[in-house]
């Protein structure tokens, strides 16, 4: 038995993604107008792949996930030692006019590989060894991408880790050394690894007005952009701090304080609950299905979403730092569009199979 | 019952310990949603109004971090050009509230012409927060009058900068060069060119320009409604040019405006044996520092509306009749063709008849008998009359051609002059009229159609003291030596026409025997500018139709160095006026010594 593809989700899915669109020509007196054409083909090549994954049963997944995080692993390796340099990254595959971050494919590999783990197992709480090999499969690839060095998409990785404890069943002594491990981890950070700027953009974050023009500029000026916009917003392409370039990464990192300007809290909101019925209809998979892989998937894919679009409003909105975790499906980018299409349409091929026993 | 197998026991695995589990992260999750979106309501709606307030008294500006050009050091690492620092002010546009106001007050405090800085104004790009450069080299006062009303005028912004200068003013100006603005439009060939930017445009500064030309900077800075800045954004600093030595002695250079005086003319000095130039001077010359501010009308008229062209470089510009300069060349195209040897001689009455028209030796008594030797040591003008008719136009335009005549020296200046060899070939093709006989006669003591240039004479004297090797003059050094064109000639016949040079100097009728106490060789010309139909009188010639005096040569003779060529415009005789002058440019460089600096382009650091 098969059902429809959620359509709910492609609703909210395909919304984010014109908005993204439209956002791209607002700031394009900015950053340029050749983006614009470059995304909206992305697009549709993400629609076209999200559509055919949809198709593929979902037992292939859940059998599939090692070799693709196999292939995965392969290519971030790959990628230190012949990719291209990119703002102190090397982090991209670079073929003529395309270019592809394979961290972003990594993801999704990363995510299938702790929801197969987690699908095959029969007991209620992880084990040691279970505990170990789960953090061992988020924990190479995070590795990997930490070498290229690229911060913003490792933080990305997070999220996997954590639900594969908390699906798990990770014990609450283990969650209590874990946490003491982050902390302490979190102060070794701070005064041996973090570099001094990183740590002005956690300052700024407790003080705002702390180095407006240095550290804190590109967070005072995406509260500027976010606040004048009002209720109703400047106009698309008529925000001036957007036009006026005051807004930095306009279309990547800073991607919603442009939008909050130029369409206000109303389309601010609107833009905010496509991204609530995409995370809400993902929800509703972890209730419907029956399968324990399909759930871990979901949750995994939930709390993936969540927590980009949690760190980058934090970011636009000034509650956390800046850290280059950009908003999936909005923010420009040829390769996180098309893994984020990827993922979804794994979600939509087990919405469409969940009832299907073999 | 058996159980059902393991595989189905895997797929019935109980997902409600997992779904209880991850309800936890979902309503985690949405609450974490909410207190965003209260946040977005709080920033837009509630705090809205203060925002925008702050939105609109954001004011960026870019300001331009003008990189110092690289400075110019002559071989011994004497300053040929320098940066001063100087005051500029820029406008901002978008910021003024009222244009017309700023407009009026820049013009009544004397600062700008209200129609430049209008101009100035209709041809900027929109919307690209870049100031506009109203004023340069701001005088102390104007400096203090924007400053009290800056206030006034938050658009207005004072921030400093350099102005090009050139310490040795007249006496270096068009080897050096100076700078000019880059015109609308024009990219010179360099994609990072911004418009309004200075860049070399003759001499030095032209051909060592990639070099020379820093990479400007930028600092984005946050100002208040009224000007003050705020703080900085960014910055991309300026990547300062690099500095240059090159090959000219300065003391040498001031030689030559001693030698040439009040007079017009070109003196060149080169190093016979790498073509390193040692001094480039064209007289009357210029200040190059007039340039290096906004010229006034004035300033302009005075120096194009100049009857004797000081900006016109004459010694690669100017081309001149080479009179008896050329000889030597000849007499050697006449020993590689075997058509006269040393011992030929002729007969000089004074003058002599050929195809039924008299033709003088510059001395009317005559010479008597003159063979090789003394022919070029008294410069008798019959014995070349006989030695051209002998060669014939086409191979004494081919042997000079092959001497470097008729071609740019490529020294690198585009606007380097040919000069000219005229041929029959040449005659049909530019003057549309036959080759007259008689012409190939006044070739042959280079007068006529045929036209050099002070370099290049300075090259082909090079060329006999260096044993056959055609320099390739240059005033930067290169980083590998420069190729020279080598002439077989016949080193026998070479030495004979070197002998007579000699002479020249040191012997009893030799044409520059002044110069007797110099250990030097060479040859004086004196050409004609026009011939008088009262030829021989003794009326004073015009200024403007005395003959030009020549004296080109090398020294020492021992183990040449240096080739001097010095041309006197209307100057009269090359002996009597030419060859003193050479006199005083040849003792500089005989006493000049190695440079400082002879390893090729050196740094002196980066610039600044």
């Amino acid at each position: 038995m098969q059902h429809r593809v959620d359509t709910g989700l492609m609703l909210a899915v395909v919304s984010v993604l014109a908005a993204s669109l439209v956002n791209l020509y607002g700031v394009s007196s900015a950053v340029g107008s050749g983006l614009l054409m470059r995304q909206a083909i992305w697009i549709v090549i993400g629609l076209a792949l999200l559509w055919a994954c949809s198709f593929v049963r979902a037992t292939f997944w859940e059998k599939a996930a090692p070799k693709i995080y196999a292939l995965c692993l392969i290519a971030l390796v790959a990628v230190l030692i012949f990719g291209q340099v990119r703002g102190g990254t090397r982090g991209w595959f670079v073929l003529g006019p395309i270019s592809l971050q394979p961290s972003e494919f990594a993801r999704l590999g990363t995510m299938l590989m702790v929801a197969a783990f987690l699908g095959k197992r029969e007991e209620d709480r992880l084990d040691f060894t279970a505990f170990l090999i789960v953090s061992a499969i988020v924990a190479v690839p995070v590795a990997l991408v930490l070498l290229e060095p690229d911060l913003g998409v490792a933080l990305t990785f997070g999220p996997a880790l954590v639900i594969g404890w908390w699906l798990g069943g990770l014990r609450p002594r283990v969650w209590v050394v874990v946490a003491l491990l982050g902390v302490i981890t979190a102060g070794v950070a701070w005064t041996t690894l973090l570099k001094p700027y990183q740590k002005e953009r956690v300052l700024t974050v407790l003080d705002h007005d702390r180095d407006p023009y240095g550290a804190g500029y590109q967070v005072r000026q995406s509260r500027i952009a976010v606040g004048s916009g009002g209720l109703t917003g400047e106009g698309i392409g008529r925000g001036s701090q957007s036009v006026l370039r005051f807004l930095p990464a306009q279309h990547t990192d800073f991607a919603f304080a442009a939008w909050a300007e130029g369409t206000g809290f109303i389309g601010g909101s609107a833009l905010l609950i496509a991204f609530g019925v995409i995370l809400f209809r993902l929800g509703m998979l972890t209730e419907r299905t029956e399968q324990r892989f399909d759930l871990s998937f979901a949750a995994v894919v939930f709390a993936w979403l969540a927590f980009q679009v949690i760190v980058n409003l934090g970011m636009v909105l000034g509650w956390l730092p800046t850290t280059g975790v950009t908003l999936p499906l909005f923010s420009y980018g040829g390769s996180s569009v098309i893994s984020t299409c990827a993922t979804l349409g794994i979600v939509q091929s087990i919405w469409r199979h969940r009832f299907v026993n073999q | 019952m058996a159980g059902p197998p393991a595989s189905v026991m895997r797929i019935r695995t109980d997902p409600v310990l997992f779904r209880h589990r991850s309800r936890v992260v979902i309503i985690l999750v949405f609450g974490v949603l909410g207190l965003l979106h209260l946040k977005l309501a709080q920033l837009q709606v509630i705090q809205g109004d203060a925002w925008s307030q702050l939105a609109e008294n954001n004011r960026l500006r870019r300001i331009p971090v003008p990189a110092p050009r690289g400075r110019i050091f002559d071989r011994q690492g004497v300053v040929l050009a320098d940066n001063a620092p100087a005051w500029q002010l820029l406008v901002f546009p978008d910021e003024a509230e009222d244009l017309e106001q700023t407009v009026a007050f820049l013009t009544d405090q004397g600062i700008i012409e209200g129609r430049d800085l209008r101009q100035k104004f209709a041809a900027r790009r929109i919307g690209t927060m870049a100031p506009l450069v109203a004023a340069e080299n701001l005088s102390w006062e104007h400096v203090a009058r924007v400053r009290a009303h800056q206030s006034d005028f938050p658009e207005l912004s004072i921030v400093g900068g350099f102005r090009r200068s050139y310490p040795w003013a007249k006496t270096t100006a068009h080897v050096v060069g100076y700078l000019r603005r880059l015109m609308e439009g024009e990219t010179g060939g360099h994609d990072d060119f911004q418009p309004d930017q200075l860049i070399g445009a003759i001499g030095i500064e032209n051909l060592g320009e990639d070099r020379l030309r820093g990479v400007n900077g930028e600092r984005r800075v946050v100002v208040s409604a009224v000007g003050r800045q705020l703080g900085m954004v960014e910055e991309d600093g300026a990547i300062p040019g690099r500095d240059l030595a090159v090959t000219i002695d300065t003391r040498i250079q001031l030689a030559a405006v001693e030698a040439l005086g009040d007079n017009a003319g070109a003196v060149v000095v080169l190093d016979v044996n790498t073509g390193a130039v040692r001094a480039l001077y064209s007289s009357p010359s210029f200040d190059p520092n007039v340039f290096s501010s906004r010229l006034s009308p004035e300033q302009w008229s005075e120096i194009s509306d100049d009857p004797q062209h000081p900006l016109q470089n004459r010694c690669f510009q100017g081309t001149y009749p080479p009179g008896s300069t050329i000889k030597p060349f000849l007499t050697l195209a006449g020993l590689e063709e075997d058509l006269i040897d040393p011992q030929w001689s002729v007969y000089c009455r004074g003058s002599i008849t050929l195809y039924g028209h008299t033709f003088r030796c510059w001395r009317r008594g005559g010479h008597g008998t003159v063979a090789m030797r003394r022919a070029l040591e008294v410069s008798c003008d019959v014995y070349f009359y006989l030695l051209g008719q002998k060669l014939g136009i086409e191979r004494m335009a081919s042997w000079l051609e092959r001497f470097g005549f008729g071609r740019p020296t490529a020294l690198g200046p585009a606007q380097e002059a040919s000069g000219l060899i005229g041929t029959p070939e040449w005659s049909r093709r530019v003057r549309g009229t036959p080759w007259y006989a008689g012409e190939s006669v006044s070739v042959s003591i280079g007068q006529g159609p045929v036209l050099v240039t002070a370099i290049q004479m300075a090259r082909a004297f090079a060329m006999l003291a260096n044993g056959g090797y055609l320099v390739q003059p240059h005033l930067i050094p290169p980083a590998t030596p420069a190729q020279s064109e080598f002439i077989p000639l016949d080193p026998s016949g070479l030495k004979v026409v070197v002998a007579g040079l000699e002479q020249v100097v040191s012997g009893s009728e030799g044409t520059a025997r002044s110069l007797k106490e110099l250990p030097v060789a060479g040859k004086t010309g004196t050409a004609q500018v026009a011939r008088l139909p009262d030829e021989g009188s003794n009326v004073e010639r015009p200024h403007h139709l005395q003959h030009h005096a020549w004296f080109v040569g090398w020294g020492p003779i021992d183990d040449p160095e240096f080739a001097v060529a010095v041309l006197v415009e209307h100057g009269g005789g090359g002996g009597s006026v030419a060859a003193p002058a050479a006199a005083t440019v040849f003792r500089a460089a005989l006493q000049s010594g190695p440079g400082a600096l002879e390893a090729g382009p050196l740094d002196f650091g980066e610039g600044g």
